[in-house]
């Protein structure tokens, strides 16, 4: 009795141990996940996971790797948690059990992919990632790659994109912003090069600047000096959703919302469903959000598909990023004819590609500089549009016309 | 426009919003103050206790679906109206189950060692309370989403140049918590059971000889204070996204309020409340907006300088 009790509990151990993995078979090329599964992050580790799988599905239902006799593709998925240490820890059991794993993706969040990083490096393991912090291709690593424009150039690019669009829809190029920002690290430190100098040389000039501390408990003093000082547009950057919920229903009763004074933010979470279910329609719509990837026009036949196989109402940058680096992987492992992870990663420095899995991500074209970081990338505005964010820019990728009240 | 239009409608704006904001601090404060001016009892709780109002408030429009059969505002109504004598039982049950028990098994115990036993317990509450809301509505923050949050009443002046925006939601939260505050001083000296929550407050051994239950009286107390901080809970839903730690957000406020307002003076937390929804929004005026909560605990200090009894409080009133 207890000699079964033993087995049993050893084989509940080795159940346990095994990895979340998508059908794998002993010959499959396996691609990680290392992604956030477990605590607040988890609904973002879901999305990536769902794109990951979407694209092993397709890849193996039209033949595999064909340079490499048709070899399918199979995931493996590691829980990156929500801390540093558990990513790390994630990474370092991806490693040590890494029999047939050619290459991987993740963590989500900037400060999980660095950890994650530092551990594939070392093992030399191909690694992509959607996180765009400078940090994580700045530390002179062989091993991997940005496949979208990395923070800096988020922040100096979005505000050109946003007055171009803003010309190109309205006629008029803003003269004048108002910023709203909380007072977290992130949220300054986009906002601060745009505040000394950057809106200046664009021809910008700041009528307000109200920062706050979160949680915010009432924005009628922000909004009032929105209503007193008349910009042409307002760059919001709120890293809770219950403090944006909070300014857009004061800019709304105060006759300032649904686009009449055009608000542009910054994180894919505020075109989440999530966002929708907790602020409602109405609120949303015009709401303008700064993304480094959203579904585009490239993927218009192939996306409605797609999204009713996730199982969502609409895919954003978390599952089409996914979804595209599991294809840039799957490019290169063609280029390369061989699993061997030099020659992978080779091929995947070498990638200079405008279609194929180029159409995943926005930008004339996907290539990487000798940091690993992406040339020809985008940045790309998304909208709420009728309860939906739809990208709005750039211009050829968009799927719908931008709305930006005319002067 | 000019400046001084500009300028007088910042300041009428601020003032607007100041008098809507405080009066729902006021509720807040009353609740908490009715609790320790009557059983001199500190509550941790206090924060979970609103965080329960503003869950009930989501079941009843959303839960039940009442916001979409009889509309935002009568559901609203409806569950200001429910959550008084909900959370009067559950306070009621709570002090009879957990708090009220507390020293009954060691006479010798003294009131300071039973208020310190009390304290820890309410704060072993409020972690139960927000844990479990954890665990039953998730972090995800949720709202209510009803039109009275994003409408304002317009007030206008000198032709339209000065508009002062008067949010529904703010207003209806603000009457409510007038109405509850005037009910809770006419109940406290119009009626009998007021006189003897005061005289158990004031005395409790002279109220005992006078044939006062006075563990009754804390156990109504308990359960009133639970049911207006509900009350406030629901109210503030009506504009504030919440999820189960928002309570933090507001204790703050509470206390200070009650402090401000007099410790033991209940209708002096009213005040209070008040006078920190004005010192918020007035302070907006001339201080950057990070500012804002610094002003309210350097004006409190200020307050607490000059007049240590608190704005209302007499060092020798209770209630």
């Amino acid at each position: 009795m207890i000699g079964l009790r033993r087995r049993a509990f050893l084989l509940a151990c080795g159940l346990a141990a095994l990895p979340l993995s998508a059908s794998a078979n002993a010959e499959d090329l396996k691609i990680a996940l290392i992604a956030p599964i477990s605590g607040p992050m988890a609904r973002q580790g879901d999305l990536m996971r769902k794109g990951a799988e979407l694209a092993i599905e397709d890849i193996n239902a039209a033949g595999g790797i064909k340079a490499m006799g048709g070899a399918k593709l199979s995931l493996t998925v590691e829980d990156a948690g929500d801390k540093v240490e558990t990513a790390k820890n994630a990474a370092q059991r991806l490693v040590a059990n890494r029999a047939g794993v050619v290459a991987g993706t993740g963590s989500w969040s900037s400060s999980l992919t660095l950890a994650v990083t530092e551990v594939t490096e070392r093992a030399e393991l191909p690694w992509l990632t959607l996180s765009y912090a400078d940090q994580i291709t700045d530390r002179g690593f062989k091993y991997v790659v940005q496949t979208v424009p990395i923070a800096s150039a988020l922040a100096l690019n979005s505000m050109p994109t946003v007055l171009d669009m803003a010309q190109a829809s309205a006629g008029k190029r803003p003269a004048k912003v108002a910023i709203i920002s909380d007072s977290t690290a992130a949220s300054q430190a986009f906002v601060k090069p745009l505040r000394e100098g950057g809106f200046e040389k664009l021809g910008v000039a700041i009528v307000a600047d109200e920062v706050f501390t979160p949680p915010l408990t009432d924005a009628t003093a922000m909004v009032q000096k929105l209503r007193a000082t008349r910009p042409d547009f307002l760059l919001f950057y709120s890293t809770g959703f219950p403090d944006a919920k909070l300014v857009l229903t004061k800019m709304n009763e105060f006759g300032l919302g649904k686009g009449k004074l055009p608000a542009v933010t910054v994180g894919v979470q505020l075109a989440s469903p999530e966002m929708l279910k907790a602020v409602g329609p109405e609120l949303l719509e015009g709401l303008i959000v700064i993304a480094p990837n959203w579904p585009s026009k490239a993927q218009e036949a192939a996306l409605p598909g797609l999204t009713k196989r996730s199982g969502e109402p609409w895919l954003g940058q978390d599952t089409i990023s996914t979804y595209g680096d599991i294809w840039l992987v799957k490019d290169a492992l063609e280029r390369a004819g061989s699993a061997d992870p030099a020659k992978v990663m080779a091929a995947l420095r070498a990638t200079d590609r405008k279609d194929g899995p180029a159409d995943y991500y926005l930008g004339d074209k996907l290539a990487f500089d000798d940091k690993g970081r992406r040339l020809g990338g985008a940045v790309g505005l998304v909208q709420w549009q009728g309860g939906e964010p739809y990208l709005i820019w750039p211009k050829d990728d968009a799927t719908r016309a931008p709305l930006w009240p005319k002067p | 426009m000019s400046f001084f239009p500009s300028g007088l409608e910042a300041i009428l704006q601020a003032v607007a919003t100041g008098l809507l904001v405080g009066s729902t601090y006021g509720l807040m404060c009353v609740a908490l103050g009715l609790i320790f001016g009557i059983m001199r009892l500190i509550n941790f709780a206090q924060g979970d206790f609103l965080m329960l109002g503003m869950y009930f408030a989501l079941a009843i429009l959303s839960g039940l679906g009442l916001g979409a059969a009889i509309g935002s505002l009568p559901a609203l109504i409806l569950a200001a109206l429910a959550a008084v004598p909900v959370f009067f039982a559950v306070g009621w049950l709570m002090h009879a189950a957990v708090l009220g028990r507390i020293g009954r098994d060691r006479p010798g115990m003294t009131e300071g060692e039973m208020h310190q036993t009390q304290l820890i317990t309410t704060l072993g509450i409020s972690l139960v309370l927000s844990n479990g809301g954890l665990m039953l509505f998730g972090s995800t923050p949720v709202s209510l989403n009803t039109p009275l949050a994003s409408q304002a009443l317009v007030l206008e002046a000198f032709k339209g140049d000065v508009m002062v925006f008067l949010n529904e939601a703010r207003i209806l939260a603000a009457v409510a918590a007038l109405a509850a505050s005037l009910g809770l001083y006419a109940l406290l000296h119009r009626t009998d059971i007021g006189k003897k929550l005061r005289a158990a407050a004031d005395n409790p051994l002279a109220a005992t000889y006078m044939g006062i239950d006075v563990a009754r009286c804390h156990r109504f107390t308990f359960g009133l204070g639970f049911g207006l901080t509900a009350l406030a809970g629901a109210m503030v839903a009506t504009y504030y996204p919440f999820q189960p730690y928002v309570g933090l957000d507001f204790v703050i406020v509470m206390y200070a309020g009650v402090v401000l307002g007099g410790l033991g003076s209940i209708m002096g937390s009213f005040w209070g409340g008040l006078v920190i929804g004005l010192v918020q929004q007035l302070s907006t005026l001339v201080l950057p907006m990070q500012l804002q909560g610094t002003t309210v605990f350097v004006v409190f200090l200020l307050i607490m300088l000059i007049r240590p009894q608190g704005l209302f409080g007499r060092s020798v009133e209770r209630a």
